[in-house]
């Protein structure tokens, strides 16, 4: 039997107390191996001598290896015992999540550059928008590129919804559920000082929930309002003239709502509020930090350590037996001295 | 128009270079006088020169009068011109005694007829020898011809069309009075003959137009030509500049129809110019758009009818037909609701209800949003307060 490895395994069942008894074993066998070896070649003398000198040596290097062994198993032990250490970072959007982010976004504010000036033509900032562009000819034509841009992530996205699993998981958890009004009570409580506790959010809370059905409502408003007034002649075939001035209003007055919940409500609640001030950059990197994750998703959070916890080691971070293995001190494990 | 010929304006202009604008009146006739009374004793002469001057002064221009009347005075003095169109060549002495010319000797504008029988072709008469800011003579001080000048006429006519108009055939000529009297062919009640003179076919469109009836009726704020296209300034709807171009029609027409005190003592709603101001059209055209509608595309331009009117064209069974000049297929589905419609007014239907609805959702929205934003500002800073 291969001492080293018995050793090591030995002292990897956590049995420390085997050490002697394996030592004795050890030497046993090395001293049998080297006597029928020298047997004839030397005299009772001279082999006393050698095994002498070859035990001391061994039991020397093999206090030593057992003292490292016994090292990295304890750490190892105690690390077990603790949940395994946490990334620093999170990945909150995917790739796919954060170009449809950045999709929804140049559409958005291309849209509101060029609708805006026309809700508000009385003001000298839409004149010069104009004279700027070109007149209204030009910007009509780019609130269309805008309007394609919108009307393509939105499909995209039910697509997204339905054929990716992160989309379907998302989905999941972007629906409302009665804990998000316990949890804006919570919060509102919270906000007046009325309690220290501050309501735990899972992956969305009830803010990004409202945002993420907030757009639905918008974009069904929005595009199917400015589809008929970009088709007005097709419309104007099925539609009164009455649905094309209804179209009309509300596209004005929902673009109006959407620009200032867009600057006003997400932005604060994203980027200017005192902790992201000036800019949270999750909708660049995708990526939140774990004080953050702990701080504003701590249910999710919770549930992503646990699944970890429960995980089991990957062999990777117990280098024990390869450390072992490729020490050039020690002949190779699986191969006895003959 | 016809006897402006090229020779007799030649004629005239050296009729001018030999005359000074001090000189007018009878002063060039006394001239002649007194050149024959030189050889006598000079001081006397003098005397007698001045004396003759003061009588010629005073009674030379009914002289003059009844001397060119002698001809003119007939009603049936005429001759041929060139075209083979007889032109009349009578003078009213009654006419022109009620004109505010009445006081002026023939010859005062006439100034190219220094002889009787006169031979040469007579010229066409020049205002602006009197009629000019800083004139001696008495007349209106103005430099109004300046900016006829530039006018669509003006231009035309210095361009040598001889169908274009100058002065005296929009302000008359024997007959001149003042626009605001009432006889007067620049009278607002006969500009639009006196236009008509020459834009035969606008004027019989205008006289059905809803402008021609109203102020035929008695109403003297409705619009006749000139308040449209201006007077002396008068462009073509093409021009830029021209207050009846495409996208300053609105701002013309609102003149008169955005005001209470105009249009708004005969009933008629002002709020249709700020109606169409906020409409795409309206927006459209004030930022350059060149292919939308103004007012005059769907109310027509001379021929501006009521909208009870069934020939008018914003009538409700003409509308497809007006709307389908620009929107191919337009059907009866253009005149199913306002067209000047107004969201904040309860009679524009479902509009309303829709502007009122997004007008409370937005309030709402935005002060819960904003309450929410407020309430964790609060929290952030108090929390921040006590730990400092």
């Amino acid at each position: 039997m291969d001492p080293e490895r018995n050793a090591g395994q030995g002292e990897r069942l956590g049995d420390l107390g085997l050490r002697d008894s394996l030592r004795y074993e050890l030497e046993d066998e090395i001293r049998q191996a080297i006597e029928a070896e020298l047997r004839e070649v030397l005299d009772q003398e001279l082999r006393e001598r050698v095994v002498a000198r070859l035990r001391a040596e061994l039991v020397e290097e093999l206090q030593a290896r057992i003292a490292r062994v016994r090292a990295e198993l304890e750490t190892e032990i105690l690390a077990r015992a603790e949940p395994a250490p946490p990334p620093r970072e999170f990945e909150r959007f995917s790739w796919n999540f954060r170009t449809q982010h950045w999709v929804l976004l140049v559409s958005c504010l291309t849209l509101i550059v060029t609708g805006l000036p026309l809700k508000f033509h009385e003001a000298r900032l839409s004149q010069f928008f104009f004279d700027l562009v070109g007149g209204v000819g030009t910007s009509t034509l780019i609130h269309r590129i805008g309007a394609v841009g919108l009307m393509a992530v939105g499909g995209y996205h039910l697509f997204y919804l339905v054929a990716f699993r992160e989309g379907r998981r998302n989905f999941l958890k972007l629906l409302p559920v009665p804990q998000d009004i316990l949890d804006f009570f919570q919060m509102v409580r919270y906000f007046l000082g009325w309690t220290e506790e501050k309501p735990r959010f899972g992956r969305f809370s009830y803010v990004e929930k409202f945002d993420y059905w907030a757009v639905y409502w918008g974009m069904v408003i929005m595009i199917g309002s400015g589809l008929i007034l970009w088709f007005l002649e097709t419309s104007l075939q099925f539609l009164p003239k009455f649905a094309a001035d209804i179209a009309r209003e509300a596209h004005s007055d929902e673009g109006l709502l959407a620009t200032l919940a867009i600057i006003i409500w997400h932005f604060y609640n994203v980027h200017l509020n005192p902790e992201h001030f000036p800019m949270n950059r999750t909708f660049l990197t995708g990526r939140i930090s774990e004080e953050e994750m702990r701080h504003h998703h701590p249910l999710e959070y919770e549930e992503l350590m646990a699944a970890r916890a429960f995980r089991p080691p990957a062999p990777a971070r117990l280098p024990a037996t390869e450390q072992l293995a490729a020490d050039p001190s020690l002949p190779p494990p699986g191969k006895p001295a003959s | 128009m016809q006897w402006n010929s090229v020779p007799s304006r030649k004629l005239w202009r050296e009729a001018e270079a030999a005359r000074t604008r001090s000189t007018l009146g009878w002063e060039g006739g006394q001239g002649k006088l007194a050149g024959a009374g030189v050889s006598s004793g000079i001081a006397w002469m003098c005397a007698g020169l001045i004396g003759l001057a003061l009588v010629l002064l005073f009674t030379g221009k009914a002289l003059a009068l009844t001397k060119c009347l002698i001809c003119h005075g007939k009603s049936t003095l005429s001759r041929m011109l060139t075209s083979g169109r007889a032109q009349s060549l009578f003078v009213d002495e009654k006419q022109l005694k009620q004109s505010v010319h009445a006081a002026r000797a023939c010859t005062d504008c006439h100034s190219d007829i220094t002889a009787i029988p006169h031979k040469a072709e007579i010229m066409r008469v020049s205002c602006v020898r009197c009629h000019f800011k800083g004139n001696p003579v008495g007349a209106p001080q103005t430099d109004i011809y300046v900016e006829y000048a530039k006018s669509v006429h003006g231009v035309a006519a210095a361009s040598g069309d001889t169908k274009a108009p100058v002065c005296q055939d929009c302000h008359g000529n024997h007959n001149i009075r003042a626009p605001k009297d009432a006889a007067s062919q620049m009278n607002k009640a006969h500009i639009p003959e006196t236009c008509g003179r020459c834009h035969l076919a606008v004027f019989s469109d205008y006289r059905e137009s809803v402008h021609w009836q109203a102020f035929a009726s008695g109403k003297k704020d409705s619009a006749v030509c000139t308040d449209c296209h201006g007077e002396h300034t008068i462009q073509s709807h093409e021009s830029p500049e021209s207050s009846t171009y495409l996208s300053r029609v609105p701002e013309t027409c609102s003149r008169c129809h955005a005001s209470v005190a105009v249009v708004g003592k005969y009933g008629i709603k002002t709020e249709q110019v700020a109606t169409y101001g906020r409409s795409f059209h309206g927006i459209a055209i004030k930022f350059g758009g060149k292919t939308v509608a103004n007012c005059a595309s769907c109310h027509g331009v001379h021929d501006i009818r009521p909208s009870n009117d069934p020939k008018s064209a914003v009538y409700v069974d003409n509308i497809p037909k007006t709307c389908g000049k620009c929107h191919t297929g337009a059907n009866v589905n253009y005149a199913k609701g306002r067209i000047h419609v107004d969201p904040t007014k309860k009679d524009a239907g479902l509009v309303y209800w829709v502007s009122l609805f997004f007008k409370w959702l937005t309030i709402s929205v935005m002060v819960g949003l904003s309450a929410h934003i407020g309430m964790d500002l609060f929290r952030r800073f108090r929390r921040r307060g006590s730990a400092g």
